[in-house]
């Protein structure tokens, strides 16, 4: 120590006093810790409020089911009263959950946005609404198997496309194809129940008037509260007989007509095929990313169509060697198919939530091998691109692969 | 799933993966033990961590990395992540220090108060004239009790008394006290001490309860070594260890609670988990605070010990944070935020402000970080994040219902967006194209933190990490369990629950050769 340093001599209460406080220090401790409760503790308010609004998992019933269209089913779910779940986790209108469903004992999710709105899960069910798709392996089983009382396990509410007062515009225009107009029919009824200041426009496109979902639903809405809620269907069938109806396409010349669209919010969901038209679409009107909002719709179809896909693997199967937990299992890997559809056919059970690459809970690590994954939609964190963790429900092997994957929760 | 189980001898189970449990397990991995960690989470780092948005991706919580220093000048963690832990991931440097702004028109401030000792000192002589000599002593002691740390941590815990006594008088003599009855001691004027205050919302308690000696520690580091920050988030450094430790036998299983420390007369057998795994030790390094260890994990509950829970009862939980996480569609520049670090305090009195915590009323202080400002392509060209961190005492949200919590989120983070506007002639509403808000709920949801509480137990100099370590022996109460962590003996901080991780490893690699020693013999 130098001179000067060693000239410091600090004294709070006097420097005997000072040095027995510090050998006290231990003794005190002593004190204070004799003298505190025995009691564990029984309370448990903010890990409390937390598992209400996050529950890992909710274990529901299906209550009743509504015919909406021809191809649409409304499924009403209720907490299954022979579980422990009593209440169902509140949410923002436009979230979704994660259904775990087991088709012929392989155990799978998909993602499904909850068309009811948060005050009806506060009188204690959830609604989702779905289109039966032509081929869809899972739509056709839950046509077939989705009775009254079936029990389903579902996430807790999931997803980022809600309104949010400090970001979004009041003039909310949505844009929505299929069973896409779900989150839409939960935001306007949080709209007409007063908990979101906004008026929303809703722009629906359908192919024919038998599929348009929530028709008198929404007109309804429109009537009763004109200065808050306007839907538009438009319509690309020949023959129109419904009122309110627009002939067409979602075009940008139709959104104008429609829209202001120098202050509005932008939220789009719907099926892939809608995506790929309306984007370009509203491409035209040049508006800053903050203004476009979109759901994540689940796994793309046709990887091969995305940029730099490897043409010539399309046709390849892979050997994925996959570590899940203590079980080391080699399973088969189509070029076209998702890791994790490859895991689910192999009844591996992986965790999945969003099927978007955009919520990162199935994320894995990629000890060898290439992937593809649309670099448009790379939406991994960066130290996890530099570190080769992959989103397995957003990555396509092309090349032969070991990765280790989290067990399910 | 039976066949993914886990039915195994390990040497030791690591309960969590934030940074001491992280460290832990990398050291363990390192020293060639056979080691397996349980995170409930899906990710590597507890707080320690990042998410995407849109086109950004946001620090969850850390602001700066107190003792990680210049190459030529390496502090603790660079020490430990470069030389013993081996993970090589890119720090950027902070070059000044905050920028304190105090809203009350009586007390009117607005500085930027650099690092750097004579800096420092220089600085605040010229806002306090007459403060130098005071302010000097003051910095002496933050180096005097960095080099009797030092001193105690090589003599393993068992320092020569009178050698303290001798060299390091001042450091025991202050040990004992608060930030405000030292300073005080040493003279320095008011205003020079509410400058030297301003990182008090870092400790979480008001300066007349936090202990001088960590506080002045803490100073010294920032004023020797500047700070630092990961330029790929912490999310860098924390899925670095995660890599590390499976590169070297180590396993990690995620989504995995452990709900079971199972004791045999007051000796660790083994752990369960939510996903039924059974793996027998005798060593347990728990990331997991005692609070929850004690309450919820020790398996029989008639293991714990009655002084087990007053020990957990005697002790604080500290404050959560609430935090807004913005990316803004223009610049840093653009929008005028020209500083990295922003401490926006109402007042200097730590006090009101602590107790204003307690409330859901308009927050009284906040800390505020423009990434963008150390590492300007930490997101797209033409926009920035910024970040506003204020701070709530738990029971302030019990009263939250859920259908009210969104709302409660919303209107806070306007106030905080509105002080921060306010306070630095900014304007940033209009701009917002991505915003999150975390609570002290959102803080328990990823952590499973009791009461959500972000920085371990409160440092009263009475549970300050000297106590805490001189008495760190007798307060074992189960034969090996080592905490590490936020609520360990360390005390929290990146820093410290960094260090903390890599001391509950090497106290159970000595405990784990010895018995190998004795049974070899």
């Amino acid at each position: 120590m130098s001179d000067q340093e060693k000239k410091l001599n600090v004294s709070i209460k006097g420097n005997i006093r000072d040095l027995l406080a510090f050998k006290n220090l231990v003794s005190d401790r002593k004190k204070r810790i004799d003298n505190a409760s025995n009691k564990p503790i029984n309370f448990y308010p903010i890990i409390g409020l937390a598992q209400k609004l996050h529950p890992k998992k909710q274990y529901l019933l299906v209550s009743d089911i509504i015919d909406e269209t021809k191809s649409t089913k409304t499924f009403r779910l209720i907490p299954d009263p022979n579980s422990d779940n009593r209440n169902l986790a509140y949410f923002r209108a436009g979230q979704y959950l994660s259904l775990k469903v087991q088709v012929n004992g392989v155990s799978i999710t998909r993602p499904y946005s909850i068309s009811s709105s948060p005050s009806e899960s506060l009188e204690g069910f959830y609604e989702i609404t779905i289109r039966k798709q032509e081929h869809g392996f899972l739509t056709n089983f839950i046509w077939s198997n989705w009775k009254i009382g079936t029990k389903i396990e579902s996430s807790g509410p999931e997803g980022n496309f809600y309104y949010e007062s400090l970001r979004d515009s009041e003039h909310l225009v949505g844009i929505a194809g299929g069973s896409g107009i779900s989150p839409f029919r939960s935001i306007a009824k949080e709209i007409v129940n007063g908990n979101i200041n906004a008026k929303l426009t809703l722009l629906y496109g359908s192919s024919n008037e038998e599929d348009i979902i929530f028709y008198n639903e929404f007109k309804n809405l429109e009537n009763k509260y004109p200065d808050k809620v306007k839907a538009v269907f438009i319509l690309s069938c020949e023959e129109i007989t419904l009122e309110g109806c627009e002939k067409g396409l979602i075009t940008a010349a139709l959104i104008e007509k429609y829209a202001s669209i120098d202050n509005s919010s932008f939220f789009i969901c719907g099926p892939q095929e809608m995506y790929n038209f309306v984007e370009k679409e509203i491409q035209k009107f040049n508006l800053a990313p903050k203004r476009i909002r979109r759901e994540v719709f689940g796994e793309v179809k046709n990887i091969i169509n995305y940029p730099g896909f490897p043409q010539d693997l399309a046709e390849k199967s892979f050997k994925i060697k996959v570590h899940i937990g203590d079980l080391i299992k080699e399973i088969p890997g189509l070029a076209t198919e998702s890791i994790l559809v490859a895991m689910e056919r192999a009844n591996l059970a992986p965790p999945s939530k969003c099927r978007s690459g955009e919520c990162g809970f199935c994320r894995s690590f990629l000890f060898s091998g290439k992937i593809y994954l649309d670099p448009n939609k790379d939406l991994r964190r960066s130290a996890d691109k530099q570190l080769n963790y992959i989103h397995p429900c957003s990555s396509y092997p092309i090349s032969d692969l070991e990765i280790e994957v989290p067990r399910r929760l | 799933m039976s066949l993914q189980n886990f039915n195994e001898v390990v040497d030791v189970v690591v309960i969590g993966a934030g940074n001491g449990g992280l460290t832990a397990a990398t050291q363990l991995a390192l020293s060639g033990k056979k080691v397996i960690l349980f995170e409930q989470h899906n990710l590597p780092g507890g707080f320690a961590t990042s998410f995407v948005r849109g086109r950004f991706e946001f620090e969850a919580s850390l602001h700066e990395l107190c003792d990680y220093g210049p190459p030529t000048n390496k502090g603790g963690i660079r020490k430990l992540f470069e030389y013993d832990l081996g993970i090589d991931v890119e720090f950027i440097e902070i070059s000044e220090a905050f920028r304190l702004i105090i809203t009350n028109p009586n007390e009117k401030l607005d500085v930027i108060v650099p690092f750097g000792e004579d800096t420092f000192i220089n600085f605040l002589e010229r806002e306090v004239p007459g403060s130098e000599k005071s302010v000097r002593n003051y910095v002496k002691l933050g180096k005097e009790i960095i080099s009797a740390i030092k001193y105690i941590t090589e003599s393993e815990g068992n320092p020569d008394k009178k050698k303290l006594v001798k060299e390091y008088k001042n450091f025991l003599k202050v040990t004992p006290y608060t930030l405000d009855q030292v300073n005080n001691a040493l003279k320095i004027p008011k205003k020079a001490q509410d400058i030297i205050n301003a990182y008090w919302c870092y400790i979480g308690i008001p300066t007349n309860r936090i202990n001088f000696t960590f506080y002045a520690a803490m100073h010294y580091y920032f004023l020797i070594r500047k700070a630092y920050f990961p330029k790929y988030r912490s999310h860098g450094f924390t899925s670095a260890l995660e890599s590390k430790i499976r590169e070297n036998g180590g396993k990690i299983q995620y989504n995995t609670k452990v709900e079971k420390i199972l004791v045999e007369n007051r000796k660790i057998v083994g752990v369960e988990t939510s996903k039924g795994d059974k793996i027998q030790t005798n060593h347990v390094i728990s990331n997991v605070s005692p609070t929850l260890v004690y309450n919820n994990l020790i398996y029989p509950k008639n293991e714990v010990p009655e002084i087990a829970y007053k020990f957990v009862n005697a002790r604080r939980h500290a404050i959560g944070c609430f935090v807004v996480y913005l990316g803004l569609n223009a610049s840093a520049e653009e929008l005028g935020i020209t500083n990295y670090s922003y401490h926006i305090y109402e007042s200097t009195n730590t006090e009101e402000i602590y107790e204003s915590f307690k409330t859901l009323n308009p927050p009284k202080a906040q800390a505020s970080i423009c990434l963008n400002n150390i590492i300007p392509d930490c997101s797209p060209n033409g926009t920035c994040m910024l970040t506003i961190t204020a701070f709530f005492l738990n029971d302030a949200w019990k009263n939250v219902k859920a259908n009210d919590y969104f709302n409660v989120k919303s209107r806070i983070a306007e106030n905080l967006i509105d002080t921060f506007e306010k306070a630095t002639g900014t304007s940033i509403r209009k701009y917002i194209e991505e915003i999150e808000i975390a609570t002290p709920q959102t803080l328990s949801r990823y952590t499973g933190t009791y009461y959500g509480s972000a920085y371990g137990y409160e440092t009263d100099p009475w549970d300050s990490f000297m106590p805490r370590l001189m008495a760190m022996a007798d307060e074992k109460y189960i034969e090996g369990l080592e905490i590490c962590g936020g609520f360990s003996a360390n005390c929290q901080s990146y820093t410290n629950a960094l260090l903390s991780g890599q001391i509950a490893a090497f106290l159970t690699i000595q405990d784990l050769d010895k018995k190998e020693e004795s049974e070899n013999k």
